[in-house]
């Protein structure tokens, strides 16, 4: 049965001016290791179809995981008055779409290995070897090893015509280790964030070597220093750092919908408002976001998103200055724009689409500029690893950062290892701090694979991406 | 098939040593708006079968949301595949018995009879009364019915079904912006006007705004906020992780530390609530009594969360937060601004999180309106604020506690008054 046309002609004879129906079939696998005890080590699928349609300005979108011609029937009549009822309440706030033509495409995330094919015994042992690396050092009191596995299998088809076949997957390990010494306990993770790519990635990594040196560095960071009052001082970050602190002050804030107010009740609005656009000093010259759907390996690299929108590559911040947001079909004509740059994107078959953060990343610094030289050229500072805490505003204006591990800076070196660092700081402040940016030899990308948004709550995975970069005068201390 | 039929499908089918399985089910609709329209309207069943099995203490796990003959076939087949390929878990135990279970009662017909229409009636009606006020509203009106039925091979046998309904709304006029929300399993409860007039009177106050710095001051936390509070920390009250020497709590059992005027459990006695017959894990089936239990009583911890396989390690009695029930008092708002010479009234926060595990301290942002008061009075609203605060020792500093009110569908909290409550940064709106 060809529920793709079945559906999208059942839409166009009831009226739809719009719609489309998304058949998706996520399988997930997931394996979780603390210590040596497996505590986790299953199968997840989840498979259905979701009907969107729009009528009169207003969307309507019904679900079921029931595979039938009345099933799918049945959906589109559900989605289609639930569209009319929206319409009533919408009569004087009419949505609108941006225009987009009809694709026949297929996307499939490159990779050599098929994460699922390699046997679960492989990944065990594996896992077991990482684990027993760590515990043999004296005063790691935990480790854990989880290991993500995730496939989306789609068909798409829109009342415009388009078809489309997408397979995703990607891959994410996340290693911890945590010690504990003279009544403290601190974690170090190794977490790249996951991947689109296949198991060669995981073979590519030295695991064994990775666990010796984030449980040598647990060890180091709970014996370590704690930072005195807070003060302004110089901030160093490695790009896995500045992942998840682009992903907050800058992706957020740079979603449309928010920017519109479609947050309010929930995640938040943001202070980047339209009337910013083209001329709003968000960071320094030096400093230049890209959205890119087509990184390769970005967990938002899936060829089209679920308006049937392709892929792009743009500019969100300019040398300094706002220059666009991500956007979807029906948040872009509501300032004006009339295309969307591809951000609608559902996490299963169950959702209705919303915008999201696309991958997103710093582009590197154009001049020379390795991290030693970075480091060297420090007189004073604090050089964060890794992720930890994090906490932003609902308009995403002042946050309050962590880490995984810290160093001082002192006369251009490495002092001293610190821990329970914590740093303050604001937009636009912080990205205007920004004073030196490693060149692209330093850039890598990192993943965020758990971006909670929307009601109902949905989680998004998108890539970002720096080389190291400095940032001046912030104001750093201990916790409390 | 039907939740019966795959119960007596897996029962005949699974050739494992031990099993457990859940089946859970949810019909939802959900209405949501956005500065006076609709922007996302959706409706649907969703279900989920997860099996976990073992072949002496080899397990394995698998999920599906399809009950077809083949799709089972297949659940169970992954699920034994994966086991006989894992390692012996050291930690394994057995399934849960068969036991008597609490029963739940937490079904409301008037939340069940519902229909898209009322619902987008009541969204209708909360932009009418936002365009009346010339302001605009953004939340989320939903109902959903949850079935979940837990068996395993060694006899236990639960049920629960749950309705609840929810109506959040964010009103935004000029500079302001606040947010009221109703969340229940009983639709019958709820009363637009009266929430709404709510939301207008807390706009209302929060019209004159002044800038205020950071520092250590009594607050009043509402409701929502001291719930999201509290929430977090019954994290970190885990059993096993306290054991072990990963959190605050760490050798604190029969110990005061909280204040004398905390208690919390999770309750069986109050009707408004929504409380389960058991208990699921993180990773699913565990199977757990949701009995009445005391997690702190005047300031001593009583009882941690603890799960099955520790339990049977400590000697303990499994268990887990089902609820949360914060005993309150007698004192009103306005006598709780005149025991102090001057504070804050908060009514949410917003994006807390763990900033050092072991000392339980978390971070988080004021959202929807601060209240500045002195001399007994409200003066005007204040920006807002980042704390770092560490909430058990936060309740040694409580003076003071309101009387009790539905905080969410299952959390029954009061406004409590709390000096010194630590405030690091400001942030300019």
């Amino acid at each position: 049965m060809n529920y793709l046309d079945l559906a999208m002609d059942a839409a166009l004879s009831l009226g739809a001016e719009y719609a489309d129906i998304r058949i998706q079939k996520t399988t997930d696998q997931v394996v979780s290791m603390r210590n040596l005890s497996l505590k986790n080590a299953d199968i997840r699928i989840i498979d259905g179809y979701g009907i969107r349609i729009f009528k009169d300005g207003a969307w309507g979108f019904a679900h079921n995981n029931v595979f039938s011609k009345e099933a799918v029937i049945k959906a589109v009549n559900r989605a289609y008055e639930i569209a009319c009822l929206s319409a009533k309440v919408n009569k004087d706030k009419k949505l609108k779409l941006a225009p987009e033509r009809s694709y026949i495409a297929s996307f499939k995330t490159p990779l050599k290995v098929d994460s699922f094919d390699v046997p679960l015994s492989q990944k065990v042992e594996m896992m077991m070897d990482v684990n027993s690396i760590m515990m043999a050092f004296d005063g790691i009191a935990q480790t854990n090893f989880n290991l993500i596995m995730h496939k989306d299998e789609k068909l798409f088809a829109s009342t415009l015509g388009t078809r489309l076949e997408i397979n995703h997957q990607f891959i994410d390990p996340v290693i911890t280790a945590t010690a504990i010494h003279g009544g403290d306990s601190q974690s170090r993770t190794f977490d790249e964030g996951g991947r689109a790519v296949g198991w060669e990635w995981i073979e590519s990594m030295d695991l064994n070597e990775k666990a010796k040196q984030i449980a040598e560095e647990a060890l180091i960071k709970v014996k370590a220093d704690a930072l005195g009052p807070e003060e302004r001082r110089t901030l160093i970050l490695d790009p896995n750092h500045l992942g998840l602190t682009m992903h907050e002050s800058v992706g957020h804030p740079t979603e449309l919908d928010r920017v519109l107010g479609w947050e309010a009740d929930y995640a938040g609005i943001s202070f980047a408002t339209p009337e910013k656009l083209k001329n709003y000093q968000y960071g320094s010259k030096i400093v230049n976001f890209m959205g890119d759907n087509t990184l390769e390996g970005g967990l938002a690299t899936m060829g089209f998103d679920d308006d049937g929108v392709p892929g792009q590559k743009w500019h969100i911040i300019k040398d300094g200055i706002l220059n666009e947001y991500g956007s979807t079909r029906d948040t872009a004509m509501e300032i004006g724009l009339n295309y969307s740059r591809g951000c609608n994107r559902a996490t299963y078959y169950y959702d209705q689409p919303i915008n999201r953060i696309p991958n997103l990343y710093l582009m590197p610094g154009k001049e020379k500029l390795s991290l030693g030289q970075l480091i060297a050229d420090t007189e004073d500072g604090v050089y964060i690893q890794g992720r930890g805490s994090f906490s932003i505003d609902q308009h995403r204006v002042n946050f309050q950062f962590g880490g995984d591990f810290f160093w001082e800076i002192k006369n251009g070196k490495l002092h001293r290892p610190l821990k329970k660092v914590l740093y303050k700081s604001s937009n636009p402040e912080f990205w205007n701090s920004c004073d030196a940016i490693c060149d692209e030899r330093f850039w890598r990308p990192f993943g965020v694979v758990n971006c909670g948004k929307g009601q109902p709550s949905q989680t998004a995975r998108m890539t970002h991406g720096a080389s190291p970069a400095r940032f001046r005068n912030i104001r750093v201390g201990g916790s409390q | 098939m039907k939740t019966e039929d795959i119960r007596r499908f897996i029962t005949d089918n699974v050739s494992a040593d031990d099993f457990s399985c859940l089946i859970r089910e949810i019909d939802s609709h959900e209405t949501r708006f956005a500065q006076n329209g609709i922007t996302q309207h959706l409706a649907g069943p969703k279900m989920s079968i997860t099996l976990s099995l073992s072949f002496g203490k080899k397990s394995g796990s698998s999920s599906t949301n399809q009950s077809d003959e083949k799709s089972l076939r297949e659940l169970i087949k992954t699920a034994e595949d994966i086991a006989r390929l894992a390692p012996e878990d050291p930690e394994h135990i057995p399934s849960a018995k068969e036991m008597k279970l609490p029963k739940g009662e937490n079904l409301s017909q008037a939340t069940l009879s519902l229909t898209p229409e009322t619902m987008v009636d009541i969204v209708q009606r909360s932009i009418d009364k936002a365009r009346a006020m010339d302001a605009q509203v953004s939340g989320m009106c939903e109902k959903h019915h949850f079935k979940l039925c837990m068996f395993t091979k060694n006899g236990f046998n639960g049920t629960d079904e749950f309705s609840s309904f929810g109506h959040s709304m964010t009103l935004k006029k000029g500079e302001v912006e606040t947010k009221v929300s109703y969340d229940s399993k009983d639709y019958a409860g709820f009363d637009l006007d009266s929430l709404f007039a709510r939301l207008a009177s807390q706009a209302e106050a929060l019209r004159e705004m002044k800038s205020f710095d950071a520092q250590k001051i009594a607050v009043i936390l509402r409701p929502a906020a001291l719930m999201e509070l509290l929430w977090y920390m019954g994290w970190m009250l885990n059993r096993r992780q306290s054991d072990e020497g990963f959190t605050p709590f760490t050798g604190m059992l029969d110990q005061q530390c909280f204040g004398e005027l905390f208690n919390f459990s999770s309750t069986r006695t109050k009707a408004e609530i929504t409380a389960n017959s058991f208990i699921t894990g993180w990773g699913m089936p565990e199977g757990i009594p949701a009995m009445e239990t005391t997690w702190v009583e005047n300031g001593v911890l009583k009882n941690m969360p603890t799960s099955r396989y520790w339990a049977e390690k400590t000697d303990a009695k499994p268990s887990g937060i089902f609820n949360m029930y914060i005993q309150g008092g007698d004192t009103s708002e306005e006598e709780m601004m005149k025991m102090v010479p001057r504070g804050l009234i908060i009514n949410r926060f917003w994006y807390i999180r763990p900033v050092d595990m072991k000392r339980g301290e978390l971070t988080g942002m004021t959202r929807d309106g601060v209240l500045y008061f002195e001399d007994g009075k409200v003066k005007h609203a204040v920006n807002n604020l980042r704390f770092n605060e560490i909430p058990h020792e936060m309740t040694q500093r409580i003076l003071a506690l309101g009387k009790e009110e539905l905080a969410s569908a299952s959390a029954i909290i009061p406004t409590a008054l709390i000096k010194d409550f630590n405030f690091v940064d400001k942030t300019n709106f």
